[in-house]
């Protein structure tokens, strides 16, 4: 019991400090308070919103733009508060998003250490569903597959973990590939550790930064093919989500009558939710792996420099009282830069 | 050497293309026993006996009446002599004659946007890589960050809504006379350009960027390459050294996410032909699902899929002219 | 003697996320004509990063660099524009660098990269650099040469990639040629034979030829005078046989001791302890003296200067070994 509380600490440490690791990032700040706020949000969803988003009987409140009494605007055929929608939107997208996510890290981690770590006949088997699934469209086997199970909310992430897990399993895959060759796993293998064994102490650990990254890289992706799915009509028929609004806004005459805020709003939504957990995926990915670093920060490096310090720099290398050596003046004013272009 | 790379190549499209051919016709059959009650889902006001006369007629009129190892052979021997079976629309009519007629229209969308994402992408690509870290860079750098957050389907009402309605520089519906009138005249096909533009234009965005991203990081993966140092330490110049060496270079990734998109772009479209009520596939596809249709939307997929496996077989090809390297036993 | 490259008080740092990255710290060269000088020194002693400088190689950003003095044939590099570097490069001043696999573009034939030399240099038309490259090809000892002209890169073995590289360096027959670790890359037989060719080369051609390298015993093979590098700075400068015979610099004679000897059995095979300093923290005083056994409190705390020592040599220590019983114990 002792230990497990230990482990659970750990854990707990381990997180905290990788929270504050994408703190510190300044991408990763803003990720973060969105992906917060969404969460806060779609928790006290019945709180913040302040009409009731269901209720359709609203005739006297049809099409109003935004204002103070409905900051989004309300909706032209029946009259709902669109901020409403969208505080409830989030929880929908959050769910679908966040769950297909985490199921997602496990499928793909678990399949991608087996394939990588086991090799043989069970790699070539999970190697080749994958090449399979590669060529099937996703979009259109998803639109298939809810016809023919069903459209539940629980389905749809089922759908969604079933297709999504083989991007993440071939990463996964080949950095096992890698961890099987080191050291500390050639060690266990000759200390007679089982294979099991090895699989999760050693292995699973080394993969957690991309399983964790791809959480939050997926989670993103996901929300994305929700709305879509919606969209098309084919999300959960009773719940609010943004997809929907944005079907019903195109439907229900917003683009002719000019109701921009009920297009822009269920947009915005998707784009907050998706650019938060992309930020937070990303910057992850940046700790994980500093070289990925997409902004060449050898360049703002260079404009940054201290002009002043790097001349001291420069001035202390000299050879003091280098006039004799071959009686060559090196008069610090005579240095001249080449090629300085920056 | 390479022929051998060549038919091994072959023969794996093949091996998958049998795989998603099994899948395709078991998918439909997942959770019934009957076929026909895919077809004719079980009605209240019917009597049982009723029922089962009317599931015996589907039975025997889409061939559902032998055992499914049965059907499964005869959709072979159909799919061998190009057929892939008859749709449940009234009139049963071939599921490929109602494709061909919705093909060219969605060819149409999609080889532009795809012509267009590749061309401008590549140029924009080249260029954020040899002006690296400078303004060029940065903005792909933040276009990407948000258009990857940004739906097609929301890019495409929110054009809809400037260009179609507000401004009416384009129509923001497709012309329901468009296919019907259509003729190889300057006069159609001006219309077909005109109708096309706004679908065009939001699935360009997300092409243009990820292309553009993907050729800007294989040119600066190349431009540190030794053999660049090499080409420098030779005299030659900058744009020798860009267009032969680095491009040529470059090319092999880029090539390959080609083919890969590919796909990903097809699934897209359904949405983007949805917003915009383009006669293509993808409605095609939205209208079969509506009505249950399975031998049409399983066919839809079929093609789909082997469009893909074709095109992902033809990008190894294409790699193999480009890179002399690429022989037999290399695992990519 | 003609001097093909005086080269002054370069000196080059890296800015880094971690501090500036003190690369070279005022190097000075001197190369005449017809001579094949050494600069030896470990792996990130900053030596590599001096032959970029010498042909203007190295990109700015990320490199921030000084001298006061390039003068390549007379000429003075430094106030080149890129354009006339283009036309010095590879046909005045050719490079050739260490590992001929990366170096060689993988998509083109060999034969298409060494026309290119003629076509730029000369404007040749594609026949006629295709004439030379073969020409030269075979010069260089490469069996059917215009079937190999042909090859791309990844069908030649090793060695053979190497004199292509050779080949391509003396395309245009340069005044002198800047050889990065040459054959690093190469096993012990087939190094000795592109060495071979390379000092045959250099001769024949009257080229001048600076050699880069971590190896002395490749040093001992080819190069008439030899610069000693260590941490960014010359440590020693002297001819080849007085070098070898008379090290003076301890760093010298631990690299001397590192190298295994097939005549010299008493000798233990040693290496030098400890490693190479951070380029971005550099010890205080001698940048050798934390694995230096001579190591005083003055080196501690002072940077020797490279000082005369006897005709035509220089020595950076404050102490330095077998100079007329001097010889510290």
């Amino acid at each position: 019991m002792k230990r497990l509380w230990m482990g659970v600490r750990k854990r707990l440490r381990g997180a905290g400090e990788l929270l504050a690791k994408i703190w510190a990032h300044r991408q990763g700040k803003v990720g973060l308070i969105m992906v917060t706020l969404l969460v806060l949000v779609a928790i006290f969803a019945p709180y913040i919103a302040p009409y009731n988003p269901y209720d359709v009987s609203q005739r006297t409140t049809k099409g109003l733009p935004p204002s103070w009494q409905h900051p989004l605007g309300t909706t032209i055929n029946t009259g709902q508060d669109i901020f409403s929608m969208l505080v409830y939107g989030t929880r929908v997208s959050l769910i679908v998003g966040v769950t297909s996510g985490v199921c997602i890290a496990i499928v793909g981690s678990i399949l991608g250490v087996a394939a990588g770590y086991l090799g043989g006949a069970v790699d070539t088997l999970i190697m080749r569903i994958v090449d399979i699934m590669l060529v099937i469209p996703t979009l259109p086997l998803v639109i298939v597959l809810t016809n023919v199970l069903g459209r539940d909310f629980w389905i749809i992430i089922l759908i969604f973990v079933a297709l999504g897990w083989t991007g993440l399993a071939r990463t996964i895959r080949s950095l096992v590939l890698v961890l099987k060759n080191t050291n500390y796993v050639k060690a266990a293998e000759l200390a007679g550790a089982s294979r099991w064994h090895i699989m999760i102490r050693h292995i699973l650990p080394g993969t957690s930064h991309l399983v964790i990254m791809s959480t939050a890289l997926s989670s993103a992706g996901i929300m994305v093919a929700e709305a879509g799915l919606s969209f098309l009509g084919l999300g959960d028929p009773t719940a609010i989500s943004w997809g929907k609004m944005l079907a019903e806004a195109q439907s229900g005459g917003a683009l002719l009558f000019g109701a921009w805020w009920w297009i822009f709003a269920p947009g915005l939504g998707i784009f907050l939710a998706v650019f938060g957990f992309m930020r937070v995926g990303l910057v992850l990915e940046e700790i994980a792996n500093p070289r990925m670093k997409r902004t060449s920060s050898v360049y703002k490096l260079f404009r940054s420099l201290d002009s002043s310090y790097v001349e001291e720099v420069f001035r202390s290398m000299d050879d003091y009282q280098r006039i004799g050596v071959e009686g060559v003046s090196s008069g610090g004013g005579q240095s001249r830069g080449t090629g300085l272009e920056a | 050497m390479k022929l051998s790379y060549v038919i091994k190549r072959v023969l794996y499209s093949l091996f998958v293309f049998a795989v998603v051919i099994t899948l395709n016709f078991f998918i439909p059959r997942i959770g019934v026993e009957d076929p026909a009650e895919r077809y004719y889902p079980p009605q209240g006001n019917m009597s049982e006996i009723e029922y089962e006369i009317v599931k015996q007629l589907t039975r025997e009129q889409y061939g559902f009446h032998v055992s499914t190892w049965q059907q499964f052979l005869n959709y072979l021997k159909g799919l061998a002599q190009g057929d892939l079976g008859t749709s449940f629309r009234p009139g049963s009519p071939k599921v490929l004659d109602l494709i061909k007629e919705r093909l060219p229209w969605t060819l149409v969308l999609s080889v532009s946007t795809m012509l267009i994402g590749l061309i401008v992408g590549v140029l924009f690509g080249v260029v954020a890589a040899v002006k690296r870290g400078r303004w060029q860079d940065t903005l792909l750098l933040n276009a990407s960050t948000v258009m990857v957050a940004l739906p097609s389907f929301f890019i495409a009402l929110v054009l809809s809504f400037y260009l179609g309605f507000e401004w009416e520089i384009f129509p923001a519906y497709t012309d329901s006379t468009m296919v019907s009138e259509f003729a190889w005249t300057w006069e159609g096909i001006s219309r077909v350009a005109r109708n096309a533009a706004l679908p065009v234009m939001s699935m360009m965005v997300g092409s243009i960027i990820s292309y553009a991203q993907g050729t800007r990081n294989a040119v600066i993966a190349v431009t540190n390459e030794d053999f660049v140092l090499t080409a420098r330490a030779k005299g030659l110049k900058r744009s020798t050294i860009r267009y032969k060496h680095i491009l040529r270079n470059s090319l092999l990734p880029i090539v390959t996410s080609l083919g890969m998109s590919i796909s990903g772009l097809i699934g897209g479209q359904v949405v983007i032909e949805q917003v915009f009520n383009w006669n293509g596939m993808g409605t095609l596809f939205l209208e079969a699902n509506q009505t249950n249709d399975y031998p049409l939307m399983m066919g839809i997929m079929l093609l789909l899929s082997g469009f893909t496996i074709l095109s992902i077989l033809l990008t190894d090809l294409v790699y193999v002219l480009l890179d002399p390297r690429v022989t037999v036993g290399d695992k990519r | 003697m003609e001097q093909v490259l005086k080269l002054r008080n370069l000196k080059v740092v890296f800015p880094t996320d971690y501090g500036l990255i003190r690369a070279v710290e005022g190097v000075d060269l001197d190369i005449y004509h017809r001579e094949c000088v050494a600069l030896v020194g470990e792996s990130g002693c900053g030596k590599s990063v001096t032959s970029q400088a010498v042909m203007r190689l190295l990109d700015s950003p990320p490199a921030l660099i000084r001298m006061d003095v390039l003068e390549f044939d007379g000429r003075d590099l430094t106030q080149c524009t890129e354009a006339e570097m283009q036309e010095i490069r590879g046909k005045e001043l050719a490079m050739i660098f260490q590992d001929a696999m990366t170096s060689l573009n993988p998509v083109m034939t060999v034969g298409n990269q060494i026309d290119e030399m003629y076509r730029r240099h000369y404007g040749d038309s594609k026949q006629a650099a295709r004439e030379k490259t073969v020409h030269a090809l075979e010069l260089i000892g490469i069996p059917e040469p215009k079937e190999r002209a042909n090859s791309f890169p990844h069908q030649l073995s090793g060695g053979m990639r190497q004199r292509v590289l050779l080949a391509m360096a003396f395309a245009c027959m340069p005044k002198l040629i800047i050889a990065d670790e040459p054959t690093t890359a190469l096993d012990v037989t087939i190094q000795a034979q592109v060495l071979k060719t390379l000092r045959g080369m250099q001769r024949g051609c009257g080229t001048s030829l600076l050699l880069v390298t971590h190896d002395l015993s490749v040093v001992a093979k080819m190069a008439d005078r030899v610069y000693v590098m260590y941490a960014g700075k010359i440590v020693e400068k002297a001819p080849v046989k007085e070098l070898f015979t008379n090290p003076h610099h301890p760093y010298t004679v631990g690299l001397m001791a590192a190298v295994p000897r097939l005549t010299d059995e008493k000798k233990k095979f040693t290496q030098i302890p400890g490693t190479v300093p951070s380029p971005v923290h550099k010890p205080s005083g001698c940048y050798f003296h934390p694995r230096c056994e001579y190591a005083t409190e003055r080196c501690r705390r002072e940077m020797p200067r490279l000082e005369p020592m006897g005709r035509d040599r220089q020595v950076r220590c404050f102490h330095p070994l077998g100079v007329g019983g001097k010889s510290s114990d």
